[in-house]
Order: C-alpha cells, then structure tokens, then sequence
C-alpha cells in the first residue's frame, strides 16, 4: 500500500492537497483539503448588506 | 538573473519592431518618463539579462495573477513573459506537488541575492500561521525563506501589501501584507485590487534599464502609479466642481456621467494612476463605468473606506449649486478640496492605526530600504 501526496495541485485557484492511497495500482481512498482560509463569511457579518457582492466577489478572481 | 537576454526573440514571436517600440513608449508614459528615454528602455530589454522571477501566492483569489494574464496592451501578453522568466507560478505552472516546490527551492539555492519575488496574497499569522499553508508548509516561512534571499520582493496587490481583504475587520486569521510578516527586504508594494499589469511591468522595466526600483512613498507604493489622486485627475472632476451629483442610480446625472461622490465615491482619498491608465488595455476604468471608487489601494479599504456607498464626509465644494453665479465659489472649494482630503485622510489613518490587527506602528513602512531611493512625503495616509 502506498500513499501519494500532492501538494500544492498546480493549475488551479486556490490551494489544494490531494492524498489518495494505492494499493495494487488502483487507489482505493483519496482525501483533499483546502489549505487556505480567509474567513470571508466572518468578515461579511454585520456589515452593510449593499457591500456584500464587492466582498464576496474576492472569493476567486479567476 | 539570467544569461539570456530580455527580448532577443521578439521578432520570432511575431512581434514587429514598430509594436516593440510602442510597448516601450507605453512602459515611458506609465513611468512618466520622457520619451528621450525610449530608446535607453529598448536597450534594456534587448540587451539587458532576464530577471528570474518566483510568483507566490498565499491568501489570494489569484485576481493579480489574472489581471497579469490579462495584460492586452499591444504586444504586452507576449512580451511579459519575455522580460522575465518565471520559474514558480502555481496557478500556470506545469509541476505539482513535489516536483513544484523543488524547483521554488532551486532558485532560492541558485539564484539566491538574484531572483524577484512577487507575492499574491496575504499572510495569516494567527495560530502559528495555519491559515495558509503549501506543500505542508505556513506561508510566513516559506515568504521568510524566499523574499529572505531574494534581490527583492514586490507585493502585488493590496492583500500581499496591506493585508487586504482577508485581513479586514475582524481579521479572523490575522492576516498581514508582506511587510509585516517579513522584515529586512527590500520591498515594493503594488497595492490595488487587483493591482494593475502596468505597473507591475514598468516597474520591473525600471529595474531593468536604470538597476534600481523607482521611487516610492512612505507606504512603499511607488510614486509614478500611486502619487496623484484618483480626485484630482478624474474624468468627472469638472461635475464635481460645478455640483452636479448622481443622487439615485440610474438618474439621469448617472446616465450622462455626472459626478459619484454622493453615492459613495473614495476618489478623494485614494492614490492610484487608475484615471490616465485604465484597465483593459486602456478601455475604461471603475469611474468611467459608473461606479465609484473603492480605494482599493489604499491600505485597510475594506474598512477605512468602508461603508463603500456612504458619501465621505466634509469634501468642500462638493454641495455647490450650479448656478452661474456660483461657479466662481465651486473654483475656490475645488481648490479647498485637496486640502480637506488630507486632513480626511490623516482621520482615516488614525482610524487604521487603531483597528489594525497586528498592532501596527505608525510610520513602520518609513524604514530604509536596500537599494531603493525612498521620497518621503506625500500627500496623505
């Protein structure tokens, strides 16, 4: 059994680790995780509903 | 750097001499160079050696990565990427995972003292740094280790050069811009959101045909993008001196491009060269839409500047009638205004100071900087 780590996944917005185990050349379990967190949902409370769609708008830029 | 030179192969990616030379005077105008200095610009880039270049990215939305993508100046998109070679990018890079951060420390081994590094994106420091980590790795050790052996560092973005965003009010993983998750570097802050692509190219071009970064302020932003007033060169500054205010989206004074600082424009507070060198190739900007502005290079906006459509409060001259008789006075607050945005301004500051989360000093950006000459004063902040 072997377990491959790929971090960071290239080509993509955002950051992301991918860890998938293998046994006999097929994989049989993956896990990914989001390495990063802005706490957006955080910042966006109690503040004025109209500036919401500037915040949220910075979620990805792509 | 490397040995080969910037653009030894314009001609073989299609790019002729004429529309070489216009990227040049572009890259003069943005400078506020004269254009005697085209020819020494064109120099550089034929002759001079390719800076080595490493792009990080830590709390982003890859927006300045995309605003560098989308860099349609003519010629620009092919020329970028020919000015310099960049050796780690993860959103275009090929490798992954192991294969990607052997190459980030290759440079860092290998061109160590040589190399630029951009940084995208802020830096959370809170519970050691967890927020934001790459290749198993928190971003404030990997920005210490790269900006650290790096010839310098240019903060692209308001996140990597104020914290931006992620660091706005309550700053739940207390987040930082570069600055002040790494110290001893020489440092150039391109704050803005996203930061434009023609400034991020002339100041590297400034680096390649003078050796040294230009000019900056007391916030590291240099003066050539970030030392007029979005007020004071705007398009719908004659509105705002003659009175006449959008009052409602959509009225008839926001159809025909009338003056926005009632719904909440920030222009009188904010520095940026957004009105002489637009987005998109130069097609239009945020004011020019019909929206105002968000100061969004200005450090801490998503809180100093905020709320977004709440008039800023005492710009005289902006409750002038228009009446003929008094125009005259609208002439007289106009030139009242620059004044009262600075002292509006140093309120803000005041108001930064006390909310920054990492307990920022006031005056920190002042600190000497290796190699870059470093104009005090400026108007505001």
């Amino acid at each position: 059994m072997v377990k491959i780590t790929i971090d960071p996944l290239t080509r993509i917005e955002g950051h992301l680790r991918i860890e998938a185990q293998v046994e006999g050349g097929k994989v049989v379990d993956a896990w990914s995780s989001s390495t990063m967190w802005r706490g957006l949902e955080v910042i966006a409370r109690d503040r004025d509903p109209r500036d919401i769609w500037l915040l949220m708008s910075r979620i990805c830029g792509v | 750097m490397s040995e080969k030179p910037c653009l030894k192969s314009y001609s073989e990616r299609d790019v002729s001499r004429r529309e070489f030379i216009k990227f040049c005077s572009l890259a003069a105008a943005t400078l506020a160079l004269p254009s005697s200095m085209i020819p020494r610009i064109a120099e550089a880039l034929e002759k001079g050696k390719k800076p080595v270049l490493v792009w990080l990215e830590f709390q982003d939305c890859a927006g300045d990565t995309e605003s560098t993508l989308r860099a349609v100046r003519p010629t620009l998109a092919q020329l970028v990427l020919d000015i310099f070679s960049l050796e780690y990018h993860e959103t275009v890079m090929a490798a992954a995972g192991h294969q990607s951060e052997k190459s980030l420390a290759d440079v860092v081994k290998n061109q160590k003292g040589r190399y630029i590094t951009v940084v995208e994106g802020a830096i959370p420091l809170k519970d050691g740094g967890i927020y934001c980590t790459i290749g198993g790795r928190a971003a404030v050790d990997i920005a210490k280790e790269v900006c650290g052996n790096a010839l310098a560092t240019i903060a692209v973005g308001n996140c990597a050069a104020f914290g931006g965003v992620a660091a706005a009010r309550p700053n739940p993983t207390g987040a930082v811009g570069v600055q002040d998750a790494v110290t001893g570097i020489t440092l150039v802050n391109l704050p803005g959101c996203p930061m434009n692509v023609e400034n991020l190219t002339a100041t590297i071009i400034h680096y390649l045909t003078f050796g040294s970064f230009p000019a900056v302020d007391s916030l590291r932003r240099p003066l050539f993008a970030y030392g007029k007033r979005i007020h004071d060169n705007c398009e719908r500054r004659a509105h705002f001196d003659a009175g006449q205010f959008v009052r409602n989206w959509g009225d008839e004074g926001h159809r025909i491009g009338w003056c926005l600082y009632e719904m909440g424009c920030k222009g009188p507070m904010a520095y940026q060269n957004c009105p002489t060198v637009k987005w998109n190739g130069g097609t239009s900007w945020p004011i020019q839409g019909g929206h105002g502005c968000i100061a969004c290079a200005s450090p801490n906006n998503w809180d100093a500047a905020y709320p977004f459509y709440r008039r800023l409060p005492n710009v005289p001259g902006a409750n002038v009638q228009v009446t003929a008789d008094k125009i005259g006075v609208g002439i007289v607050a106009a030139t009242l205004a620059g004044i009262s945005a600075h002292l509006v301004g140093r309120e803000i500051k005041k108001a930064v100071t006390r909310r920054r989360p990492s307990g920022g000093k006031e005056g920190k950006g002042e600190e000497k900087m290796n190699g870059i000459q470093e104009k005090k004063e400026h108007p505001q902040w």
